[in-house]
Order: C-alpha cells, then structure tokens, then sequence
C-alpha cells in the first residue's frame, strides 16, 4: 500500500484515531508520518494532525465564520485572527482562548467531547473553578451519603452545595 | 552516573509486554506568544526562566538537572536522546531557541521551546502509569510555583495545539506485540481501543520496513477529564492488551516454527558479523518473544538496553571512531553478540 500523502513510497505507519465519536484513518510512508509528528515510538503528538485531519477548527475558518475585510478581531496577546488560527490549528498565545473563546468552542467539543476542564487545579486557578471542583466532590459526597443512607449528613451537604451554587449563580 | 542506573537499562512491571510507560505534560506562559509565533529573543527569555527555575532553584530540582542547549548539540547525539526517548525526533532538528533539561537517571525530561514553551516528561520502565504521573505532577507543581503557568478556569492548562488543552497530559504505553501482531488482530485492536477514547499506532523501526512489533497505547482526550480518570482507563486498557498479548503468545509459541524462528534469530544475531539496523530490529523482536516466554533464557534488561544501544544515533556517539554506515553494522553486530553471545544465555529444555 502506497503512502496517502506522497503517494510514492510505502506506508509503514497506520494511524487512527476517533475525534468525538468519528474515526479516521491514514496510512503514511516513514517521511510523511515523521512530518507528521509521527516519527517514532514516542514522539508526541505533534500537529500534523491537522493536515491528517483536515482542519481541527473546519468550522471556524468556514468563510461564512469569518466577517470580511476590517473588522477582523485580532488576539491582542499576538495579533492573530481566528483566521490565522484555523489555518495552522494553533494558537498564537493564552490570549488567543480568551479573545476566540465562543468561536472555538465547538471545534473543542468536537475534538474532546466536552469543553470543562476536570483535571489538575494549580494555585493560581480563579476562586469559581476552583468552587466548581468543591461543588463536585460535594455532589459526589451527597450521592454517596444518600446511598449509604446517612441523611443526616446528606442534607447537611445539600445545604452545602445550594449556598456553593448561589455563590456561583450570581 | 553509570549506564545500568539510567531508566532503560532496567525492565519494569509486565515487562514481557511492556517496554516502557511515559507521561507528558504540555505547559505555557501566558504572557509569552506560544512557540509558533515566538521571537528569537522570546525563545531566549522562555529558555531563561526555565533554566533558571529548574537549575538555580533551592528546590529539590536543583541539582540534578543537565542543560542541553539543542540548538547547538551535536546531530548524533541529538539524534541519540530521540533513540532513547528522551526527546522527539522533531526536536533533534535543533532548532534555534531549542533546550533539554535531562535529569541524572534519564528519566525525566524538560523540553523548552518543542511544541509548547515546556514539556516535561516522565519515563519508567514496564507499565507504571500512576508512578510516572506522580513524579510529572510533583515537578509540575514545583514548576508552576516559580513559573505560574498559562491555565484557564475553563479549558484548563492552555496549550499551542488544541488537542493538549485541559490536562495537557499525554500518557502513552509502549508495547511488544509480536504474537497480537502475527495473528493480525492488530486492526480489530485499533479499532476497539479508538471507541474508548486512546488510540494505538506502530512504528515499525527505522527502516521503512523493518518490523518491530512495537505499538504505542495513548490517551487522546484531556479535556473534560482528570489526570488519573485518564490514566486509569489506559492503565485498564493496557491490561487487557496485555492479557491478549500473553494468550496470543501461547498459542504461538506452542507452535514449532514459531520455536524456530526464535532460535534462528537468536542464532544469527550471536554469530553475524554485520547487522543492520532493520535486521536487528526484526530479529531481536523475535528474540525479545522467546526471552519473554522462557524459551530462551536472557534477562529482558539485557534486551531494553540492546534496544537501545544499538541504534545508529547512541552507537555513532559512544563510538571512540568515526563509524560510517558500514562500519555501524560491523560495530553493532559486535555489540549484539557481546550482549547475547555464547556464555550470555543458557539453554533452557521446553
Ligand atoms: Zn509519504
Ligand atoms: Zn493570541
């Protein structure tokens, strides 16, 4: 079988992936997949997957997406479009998820199903994530308590997570 | 330090099937364009504050660490931290602004300047994802006291690539899958592990063509998801790779002719005079196989640094003479035949 990429010479690289419930697949010769980001075993996984792909923000850089001419919005961090950013599926810089934020939010959920972050808090994470953590682990406490039958504590974390949530609702 | 203490020299938990376990985390400043659209002079800045976090800290990091600047690192050796997975092949380009901070033992590794400002990396011998994790996340923290990464209350560490966003957490497993492989259920495989959210791929050496039998199991989702829900679920996965692996082997290896080409392999790569690296690739996978059953008795450490030490970057750097292609073969058909050669093994009766 022939590289898909160079169509010259053999594909020695199988790599497949599901991107929110849709596979694909791509046979690439050592050259193209070392291109690619997938040179050896451990190589991480760098972006060529967009070429392999298509573009990971398709949507955004849909021309429909983009106003014309120039009232283009600009990161103020690095001066990329959302344009610039669909063309290399790269940020410029942290600003970029700030200044794009509503746009790229469905090209993430697409690629990872959801758009929360779940994993490590550092310590300078703001006062409201790290208060929907607490509210989690409250919920995931609640649940617990209710099937373990302890009511009293149950209704103490109920109060709990209703004073959390207001908090956070205002 | 002596070679034997180094990470891949030492064969780890299920290290029949597991050759070794890594943990990535992705990490920027905020205040710094990401690498794609950096300056010279704000590679040089990223670079320093790194340094300077990692090496004049009174942190439990200090000390350890080696500074590598990659841009003007020799290509061999450059091309010898790739081979022994310390770096990316990419990042052996040496590109202007690159660096590596490499601990003593080798096993974890600080990229400045790869795909995002750092990358740290964790490698263990064997499957030990939570150990790996803890050590990454360790160095993390002490990292991100000093440098205050780039996090958003909503998506999470902020990465150059999208697909790093959440977690920027990349835990991989590398597998020898000989028995999977020849039975050729390594497709079904890929498809079964891609519906559960990670994704398996081989490389089959350097050559275009030589086969090693070595896959990768990653996780490929990182936001919406905590560090250990991930690791646990490639962890389960691995684990029943690994079953699949050791029963496929057994049937296998019941088989003569499987028998035989173990015992072939071993024989030629105790005798040849001159090996390729493609050659050596196909048949010390044979001969990791019939080492792992106990068809043939070798220590799989002796075979985790073979794996290593004799590929073309590591035997050109540690080589005292200028080794031209040829020259290679010859000098790594010694090098396999001093490791495995006539007192190595004793035959074992099956
Ligand atoms: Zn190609
Ligand atoms: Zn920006």
């Amino acid at each position: 079988m022939l590289c898909e990429k160079c169509h010259k010479n053999e594909a020695t690289t199988h790599i497949k992936r599901v991107i929110n419930g849709q596979a694909s697949e791509v046979y690439l010769c050592a050259d193209c997949a070392a291109k690619a980001g997938f040179g050896s075993i451990h190589s991480p996984f760098s972006l060529g997957l967009n070429d392999l792909l298509g573009s990971v923000f398709g949507e955004a850089a849909h021309p429909k997406a983009i106003p014309a001419g120039g009232d283009e919005v600009r990161c103020s961090g690095c001066g990329s479009t959302l344009q610039d950013i669909a063309a290399t599926g790269r940020a410029g810089c942290a600003k970029c998820y700030d200044t794009f934020y509503d746009q790229l939010l469905p090209s993430l959920q697409r690629l990872h199903g959801k758009t929360r972050h779940a994993g490590k808090l550092p310590a300078s994470a703001g006062v409201e994530a790290k208060q929907r953590r607490q509210l989690d682990e409250l919920r995931k406490a609640l649940s617990l308590a209710v099937e373990k039958q302890e009511f009293e504590n149950a209704a103490a974390l109920r109060d709990e997570i209703k004073a959390l949530e207001q908090g956070l609702n205002q | 330090m002596t070679d034997s203490k180094k990470w891949y020299t030492q064969s780890g938990p299920d290290g029949d099937v597991v050759l070794s376990t890594r943990i990535r985390l992705a990490r920027n400043f905020s205040d710094i364009p990401f690498v794609g659209r950096m300056t010279d002079a704000q590679k040089a800045q990223v670079e320093e504050r790194v340094r300077d976090a990692v090496l004049n800290g009174n942190s439990t990091l200090a000390g350890s660490f080696h500074y590598i600047d990659m841009e003007h690192c020799p290509h061999v050796q450059a091309v010898s931290l790739a081979e022994r997975h310390l770096i990316s092949p990419e990042f052996s380009q040496g590109a202007a602004g690159t660096a590596l901070l490499l601990l003593e033992d080798e096993s974890v590794s600080i990229m400045v300047n790869e795909e995002d400002h750092l990358r740290v990396q964790v490698m263990r011998p064997g499957l030990d994802l939570n150990g790996a994790y803890d050590t990454a996340d360790k160095i993390d923290t002490l990292l991100d006291e000093k440098l205050n990464f780039a996090f958003h209350d909503r998506l999470g560490y902020l990465t150059q690539c999208p697909t790093n966003l959440g977690t920027g957490m990349r835990a991989s497993v590398m597998l020898h899958l000989p028995a999977l492989q020849e039975l050729g259920s390594m497709n079904q495989l890929a498809n079964t592990v891609a519906k559960l959210g990670l994704t398996i791929r081989g490389t089959y050496g350097e050559g275009s063509d030589a086969k090693g039998a070595v896959y990768q199991l990653s996780n490929q989702v990182t936001l919406g998801i905590s560090e250990q829900a991930a690791i646990e679920n490639l962890r389960s996965i691995a684990q029943q790779v690994i079953a699949q692996e050791r029963n496929a082997r057994k049937q296998l290896c019941a088989d003569v002719r499987v028998q035989d080409r173990i015992w072939r392999s071993y024989g030629i790569l105790t005798t040849a005079r001159t090996l390729t690296v493609k050659e050596f690739t196909g048949l010390i996978s044979n001969v990791r196989l019939g080492a792992a059953t106990g068809i043939l008795d070798i220590p799989m450490d002796v075979i985790s640094r073979l794996l290593i030490d004799a590929m073309p970057g590591t035997m050109i750097s540690r080589s005292e003479q200028d080794l031209d292609a040829a020259k290679a073969d010859l000098e790594r058909a010694r090098l396999v035949r001093d490791a495995l050669g006539p007192n190595r093994p004793q035959e074992t009766q099956f």
